[in-house]
């Protein structure tokens, strides 16, 4: 049942490459959203028939594959990689519906976002070290060239150096994974916790450190997040939703699944290191997102500072603040990729996202209002408005955190509260006010006098947004449901033997 | 696959026109008409008159209604229904199925506020408060709860009449505007009007015929008939209420309501009124949000008679009818600009043509004083083909 996971959007993307003859751009992209659509269908029958009250690993698939170098087909799902499949199934799609205007190579476009989403949900479902690791390089190069084909004026330096930061990333990861087949003597690459009678803590702690970084590239972390803002700015609209919703999500659910599952004691000995870190990624994310002008950096900034509540949830490692991780995880995925969908809206329709120039775009008539309307919805949730998703997942990942590392959470709090200073200020800047979308000339009876003439907004470009937005308030009245879908795995992996024996000896609070 | 070729973005924006006033100086002496002349401003100008027109005669009636039947009334609850109480009637009142009288109510209170020319003069007159305290006194005599608040506040009852005076001058200024705009359509429609200089020169010809018409205002009380606006007042149409409701309302204005105290707070507006430019000609066709902006109640009036024709030609337009109100409003201030250059050109001291070097320097002043006000409006829809 897994594997048509990967099947559809694998065979779909060998398919369009390969179909004989000339394809309309229409009909590719047509052909692209029935089988996203049907990958989500199927993403949902998993979810039928998902076990909630099991925290294991359910509908396992597995045989040799290359059984020389430890590398098996082993899929499963659990309650931390189910709500990511479905995330992934949903942006993706909504990335597919909201790409527009394609100019150039459609036919590879959409076979690279769906050969993507197959590999994301590769990385998510694989229960083999090496597996993970062939599907999380896998996505690398299709986006790459998704930024370098298809990106802004500067996507060439944009597109290089995230292939140089997530390659760097990868073997990183790699080293780790084979270091560990190495020192313990395992080859089969399996997902099992080491503990310090099976390898010492020395190397325990170089193995963590290289897997950290590299998923800290990933998701990510300061200092190692400039590639991010670069990316965001040149990729287009769909390529933005994906890389913030899912792509970054790679790199937390890494750090849950393998450097908390595989090393729980050497990550307990860390954990005030690492909630230490998850403040500083928190507050200089937010800080540097305040002083962006470019609307698409200062929600790829906010990215860099939320991705640090994650950190944060996983150092404290309580059952409370897992489920917070798995909650921020999903509602930054939504947020996100509201945020972005509707930055590229506001781009599409004035040509830039200059928030010295922008001005007034919720005028009711010649503005766009409901975009507007959709955005400020879209950073409430994001600075923690109750009622919608980014409450409860902040809330979650506070209350979980708090009594393990009380300055941390207090510091990642003020986080949040700037992130309500820096949505504002784009709120305030960009959508109220006289309506302008030219810099101003100087003269202010000119300014007041220049007419605006915005194409509007139709429908089925604010759709894709529309669904969005439902489901960050849907998943803020109503979490009652990722949190029974998650709540078992993520209690399991705040109750493995080892992570116990260490917070018990004092590992986590000393 | 090549790259698909796009065609050139249009632009984003528009900048008007802004004429000095020493262009407006000279365009208003050499007779010559502000708004740019096109084919496409005259159906506009036209049609957009024809629709204000349909509007000021609703606003007349009703305005002449609340002065005759609404008259010292303190609870004029029904006094947008024109004296028919039908359930249906009150209904469509309630689902707000009707014409936005506020709008007219709102320049009233602004004629009334400003205070300019002879109907106000003559509302502070003697006369005039020997009338009212006619008025008050035998209406006073019938109803207690009047004859209760008079003693209480002697300048109320006076001020509510100066109030109804102005309502009924102004729904008789109106009457006359609004039959002379249908009549300028059907004139366009026969090919009488046919281009912008003569839709200047049609309505200054209606207002030099109107110039003399009395303003008269009269109520009955108990069986008695009583002269607010007596005939013997003298006041005419042009000068002592056509003039002033420019000034008040084309003009000057008032602060947007909702947003006046916080404006006011922070010290934005002149505490003179006569520096006030906040009317017709100077707003901005743009909403901002501001609750209660009284020119987009008139917008929302005139999209309910706007002609086919120019209906069709803002559905052509980028945002179709999703920015309509807007786009009467940038309609209306060219019409707005036909209107005040016919009362300017209507209202010269002497002919442009005179050779007497001090009319004509005495011409030249009148027109720079104009000028001077409009450099500053909205002239940039002038020549704004859209």
């Amino acid at each position: 049942m897994l594997s048509a996971l990967l099947l559809i959007p694998f065979a779909g993307a060998l398919g369009l490459l390969c179909w004989p003859g000339e394809l309309a751009t229409e009909r590719i992209r047509r052909a692209a959203l029935g089988l996203l659509v049907l990958q989500l269908l199927w993403s949902l029958r998993v979810l039928l028939v998902f076990d909630v009250s099991d925290p294991g690993l359910q509908l396992q698939e597995s045989f040799a594959w290359v059984d020389s170098i430890g590398l098996d087909y082993r899929l499963g799902v659990d309650g931390l990689a189910m709500p990511l499949v479905l995330v992934n199934a949903a942006l993706t799609l909504v990335s597919a519906i909201c790409t527009r205007d394609l100019s150039q190579r459609p036919r590879l476009y959409f076979a690279l976002l769906l050969g993507i989403s197959g590999a994301v949900n590769g990385a998510f479902l694989s229960e083999n070290l090496l597996l993970f690791f062939l599907f999380y390089e896998l996505e690398l190069i299709p986006l790459w060239l998704l930024i370098s084909i298809w990106g802004g004026a500067n996507r060439g330096y944009a597109a290089t150096k995230f292939l140089i930061f997530t390659a760097i990333s990868g073997v990183l990861i790699l080293g780790a994974f084979l270091g560990l087949a190495l020192v313990t003597g395992q080859a089969d690459f399996g997902i099992n916790p080491v503990t310090t009678a099976q390898l010492g803590m020395g190397t325990q702690l170089v193995l963590l450190g290289a897997l950290l970084i590299g998923f800290a590239i990933k998701i990510p972390l300061v200092p190692f997040h400039t590639w991010l803002p670069d990316a965001h700015t040149e990729a287009s609209t769909p390529v933005s939703v994906l890389l913030a919703g899912v792509l970054l999500k790679l790199g937390t659910y890494g750090l849950l699944r393998f450097c908390l599952g595989l090393f729980p004691e050497a990550w307990a000995l860390l954990a005030p290191w690492l909630a230490g870190w998850a403040a500083v990624s928190v507050l200089y994310g937010s800080l540097a997102a305040i002083a962006q002008r470019d609307m698409k950096r200062m929600v790829a900034y906010s990215s860099v500072g939320h991705m640090g509540y994650i950190l944060l949830a996983a150092a404290a490692a309580t059952p409370v603040s897992l489920l917070g991780a798995v909650f921020q995880m999903v509602s930054h995925g939504l947020i996100s990729a509201l945020l972005f969908l509707l930055v590229g809206v506001v781009y599409r329709k004035t040509r830039t996202r200059d928030l010295e120039v922008l001005r007034g775009l919720l005028n009711p008539e010649r503005g766009l209002p409901f975009t507007g309307t959709l955005m400020i919805l879209g950073v409430m949730a994001s600075a923690g408005m109750p009622g919608m998703a980014g409450f409860i997942s902040e809330f979650l990942v506070f209350r979980g955190s708090l009594a393990a590392f009380p300055l941390a959470t207090l510091l990642c709090m003020v986080g949040s509260g700037l992130t309500a200073v820096y949505f504002l200020l784009l709120v305030n800047r960009a959508f109220f006010g006289r309506l302008a979308v030219t810099p101003p000339s100087g003269d202010p009876v000119a300014d007041s006098r220049l007419e605006v003439r915005l194409p509007a907004v139709a429908l089925r470009e604010t759709l894709p947004a529309l669904a969005l937005a439902s489901g960050v308030v849907g998943l803020g009245v109503l979490p009652w449901g990722l949190g029974k879908l998650s709540e078992q795995a993520t209690t399991a992996m705040a109750q493995l033997p080892a992570l116990v024996a260490a917070i018990q000896g004092g590992g986590l609070l000393s | 696959m090549r790259p698909i070729p796009r065609s050139p973005k249009p632009p984003l924006t528009f900048s008007g026109g802004l004429p000095s006033s020493d262009d407006l100086v000279e365009t208003l002496l050499a007779g010559r008409t502000l708004l740019a002349e096109s084919p496409d401003h005259l159906s506009q100008v036209v049609d957009v008159l024809e629709s204000y027109g349909e509007v000021l005669d609703a606003y007349s009636i009703n305005l002449i209604y609340q002065a005759e039947k609404q008259f010292l009334n303190p609870f004029p609850v029904f006094r947008f229904l024109d004296g028919d109480h039908s359930p249906a009637k009150i209904w469509r009142h309630l689902l707000h199925d009707r014409i936005n009288f506020e709008y007219a109510e709102y320049c009233q209170k602004a004629m009334l506020w400003h205070g300019t020319g002879g109907l106000d003069a003559y509302l502070d007159s003697e006369a005039f408060a020997a009338n009212c305290a006619a008025i008050v006194a035998r209406k006073t005599r019938r109803d207690p709860l009047l004859a209760a608040l008079n003693p209480l506040f002697p300048q109320f009852l006076g001020e509510l009449i100066r109030s109804a005076a102005t309502t009924h001058a102004l729904g008789q200024f109106w009457r006359v505007m609004s039959d002379l705009f249908i009549d300028l359509a059907r004139a366009e429609r026969d090919g009488r009007v046919d281009s912008i200089a003569a839709v200047v020169t049609f309505i200054k010809e209606g207002l030099v015929a109107a110039a003399g018409a009395p303003i008269t205002y009269a109520v009955e009380i108990a069986g008695s008939r009583f002269w607010v606006l007596p005939p013997e007042a003298g006041l005419t149409f042009l000068m002592d209420v056509a003039v002033p409701y420019v000034e008040a309302v084309f003009l000057r204005g008032t602060p947007f309501l909702g947003t006046v105290s916080f404006n006011a707070q922070a010290q934005q507006i002149s505490p003179d009124q006569a520096q006030f430019m906040y009317g017709a000609l100077y707003a901005d066709p743009l909403p901002t949000m501001g609750s209660g902006i009284p020119p987009s109640l008139l917008m929302q009036d005139m999209y309910r008679h706007l002609p086919d024709r120019l209906h069709q030609t803002y559905l052509a337009g980028i945002r179709g009818a999703g920015d309509v109100r807007v786009k009467i409003c940038m309609t209306f201030q060219k019409a707005m600009f036909c209107v005040t250059n016919a009362a300017i050109a209507g209202t010269f001291p002497h002919p442009l043509d005179s050779d007497v070097p001090a009319q004509q320097a005495a011409n030249r002043a009148y027109a720079a004083a104009w000028a001077a006000r409009l450099c500053v409006a909205r002239t940039d829809c002038l020549d704004d083909p859209g």
